[in-house]
């Protein structure tokens, strides 16, 4: 799933310097829980360039600084960014208003391989901020519902208030055809009659059938490592599992050199790998 | 054939400088390094050592490098020049190890994907007139490295007569033009090339890169990486080490991005806003440094990053030595 095209020229990247960002106004921005917001931005021609479910795109805020993150959604006059607050361009992304210039550029990375899963039963699981990266291949499959099974939707969260993307969780995506979604948070709550307990343990107790099934993970590190062995334990096979990595990156365009796991770059050979692949990497992840 | 007699050498780099910038091989002050030539250069011209302290690196990939300017004001900001340091340039007096050095920035800012706009503004123009090696010295291990010091892969080649007179091979037709502008200076003579001393420091990296693919947890890693203070030396003098950062820099509304080099030595460099780092500890850093260089860019780009310089082995406050490092992986018994 990782032999994308390398020999793409910069046009189709947006830009003719794929260093250098293109500007966006943000014309929306939507509280998704007390530390996460999402940005919707556009440039006077609509989007500044085309993004596949699970790519990266660069965000910066001059002077501040600029960072990676996962597209949340490419609609097709604006790109969202879910940003959760937790570092100093974060903060700052967090003060701005609607009508702020930003630069992005992009798109990087591999994205989730949405065509390899034409046909498959899907299974999402997710936690805290990693929806956010799922949520651009929910949504994909949803808008081309035909090419997908069964759709299974499992995401946790430490509390109710740190549930991000609600509206949908809980209204919308409830709602399509063929579609469950499990929410659980990490301890009880007032007012929460829902599920309670890890996703991990959720997970084992839903016991999703493999057969024919892909499972997508996006969550803290220590989620994602629980939630391989469970699968690995209900008989998923390493091809049947994909997840995405998380480093450091400033270039995008694998040259700068920090985002390596062994010979393999995040920015550009990933973020999205299945199980297969990672055993092959050092477990530097 | 053409030779360049020593007592020309100022001439020819003049008469170059004319035409392109040209960087030479210098000492400015302490530091040694190829730098910038003109009528009334900065410093001296170096051309009786082995290797300057600092590599020929920044002349495609400076310490630090404008990348574009902006202006940013309330809720407007827009990026209003990208910077290109393109035109002419020429390298005069490349070693071998160094040129193939090059070459491997090559591979990495101008394949696999992208072609980096900026790398490639001073790359497209450069001319190299390389310095064959018939001399190596106690550091020096380019052969083991797979580096024909004696035929560089250059537009010009020169080799060492003596008394600091070189024999002037054009190996390109832009070897050539450079040849014909030099055409008042160069004189033909009968000459007899050096005899090829022996290169004295050798090691055997065969195999080694798939060895490694099969350590990266290995416990000889804490023992190699003990006496290493992350310092990053080794990473500034090395020719092939290529990371780099991106910074901003302010005054007033306007700033500029820029970039400079940075150092898989330092926990900064992986450091993950939200607290997160994958490479925390020295060894993990230690252990980066040594694996990129001799597994993972020989598996992404087949071919070896480690160049034997020998810069790093000179450079280290600690005696930490790449030689060393391989032996001990080398030493290392895996259970089958």
């Amino acid at each position: 799933m990782h032999d994308h095209n390398h020999e793409c020229t910069c046009e189709d990247h947006g830009h003719s310097n794929p260093l250098v960002p293109t500007m966006v106004k943000v014309v929306k921005i939507t509280d998704e829980t007390p530390d996460v917001k999402t940005f919707y931005v556009t440039t006077e021609d609509g989007i500044p360039f085309k993004v596949m479910p699970g790519q990266l795109a660069m965000v910066s805020q001059l002077p501040v600084g600029e960072g990676m993150f996962s597209v949340s959604w490419q609609a097709e006059d604006h790109l969202q960014f879910a940003i959760k607050r937790v570092g100093l361009l974060t903060e700052a992304l967090h003060e701005i208003e609607v009508g702020q210039t930003l630069g992005v550029r992009g798109p990087y990375g591999n994205g989730f391989p949405v065509d390899e899963c034409k046909g498959k039963d899907m299974l999402f699981i997710g936690g805290g901020i990693g929806l956010a990266p799922l949520r651009s291949f929910i949504k994909y499959c949803f808008k081309h519902r035909e090419d997908y099974g069964k759709i299974t939707i499992l995401y946790g969260s430490r509390t109710s208030a740190d549930l991000c993307f609600k509206d949908e969780l809980f209204d919308k995506w409830p709602k399509e055809k063929d579609t469950q979604v499990y929410v659980t948070i990490d301890n009880p709550e007032e007012g929460w009659d829902g599920h309670v307990g890890f996703v991990p343990a959720y997970l084992e107790e839903l016991k999703p059938n493999p057969e024919g099934t892909i499972a997508v993970i996006c969550g803290p590190p220590i989620m994602i490592k629980f939630c391989l062995q469970s699968l690995e334990k209900m008989g998923f096979n390493d091809e049947q599992v994909i997840t995405t990595l998380e480093m450091r990156m400033k270039c995008g365009i694998g040259k700068c050199g920090r985002c390596n796991i062994g010979h393999e770059y995040i920015c550009l050979d990933g973020p999205v790998f299945n199980l297969a692949q990672l055993k092959q990497l050092p477990p530097e992840w | 054939m053409k030779v360049l007699p020593s007592d020309k050498i100022r001439e020819a780099l003049n008469i170059l400088a004319g035409e392109a910038k040209v960087y030479a091989p210098m000492v400015q002050g302490d530091a040694s390094g190829y730098f910038q030539w003109s009528d009334n250069p900065v410093g001296e011209l170096l051309l009786d050592t082995l290797n300057t302290y600092m590599s020929p690196k920044n002349i495609v990939m400076p310490q630090t490098e404008d990348m574009y300017k902006f202006v940013a004001q309330g809720k407007d900001a827009q990026v209003t020049e990208v910077v290109y340091a393109g035109g002419p340039r020429i390298i005069f007096g490349i070693r071998s190890c160094d040129l193939q050095a090059l070459h491997d920035l090559d591979l990495v800012f101008l394949t696999k994907g992208y072609e980096d706009e900026f790398y490639k503004a001073r790359r497209q123009d450069l001319a190299v007139i390389a310095r064959a090696c018939y001399q190596p010295g106690p550091a020096c291990f380019c052969e083991s490295m797979g580096v024909d010091r004696l035929n560089p892969q250059a537009d010009v080649v020169m080799h060492d007569l003596g008394q600091q007179d070189f024999a002037w091979e054009p190996k390109t037709p832009k070897g050539e033009e450079i040849t014909a502008k030099l055409q008042g200076i160069l004189v033909e003579k009968d000459v007899t090339l050096p005899q090829a001393a022996e290169m004295k420091t050798k090691v055997d990296i065969t195999g080694l890169s798939e060895k490694l693919a099969g350590m990266f947890e290995d416990p000889a890693w804490d023992e190699l990486a003990s006496r290493c203070m992350n310092c990053g030396v080794c990473t500034y003098v090395c020719p092939s080490c290529y990371c780099f950062d991106i910074q901003v820099t302010t005054r007033g509304d306007a700033g500029g991005r820029f970039r400079c080099w940075d150092s898989c030595m330092y926990k900064e460099y992986t450091q993950m806003a939200g607290g997160h780092n994958p490479r925390e500890f020295k060894k993990e850093r230690f252990r980066q440094r040594f694996l990129h260089k001799l597994q993972y860019f020989n598996e992404r780009y087949n071919a070896n990053l480690c160049i034997g310089c020998g810069r790093c082995v000179i450079m280290c406050p600690n005696s930490v030595n790449i030689l060393e490092v391989i032996t001990k992986l080398k030493e290392v018994r895996l259970d089958a």
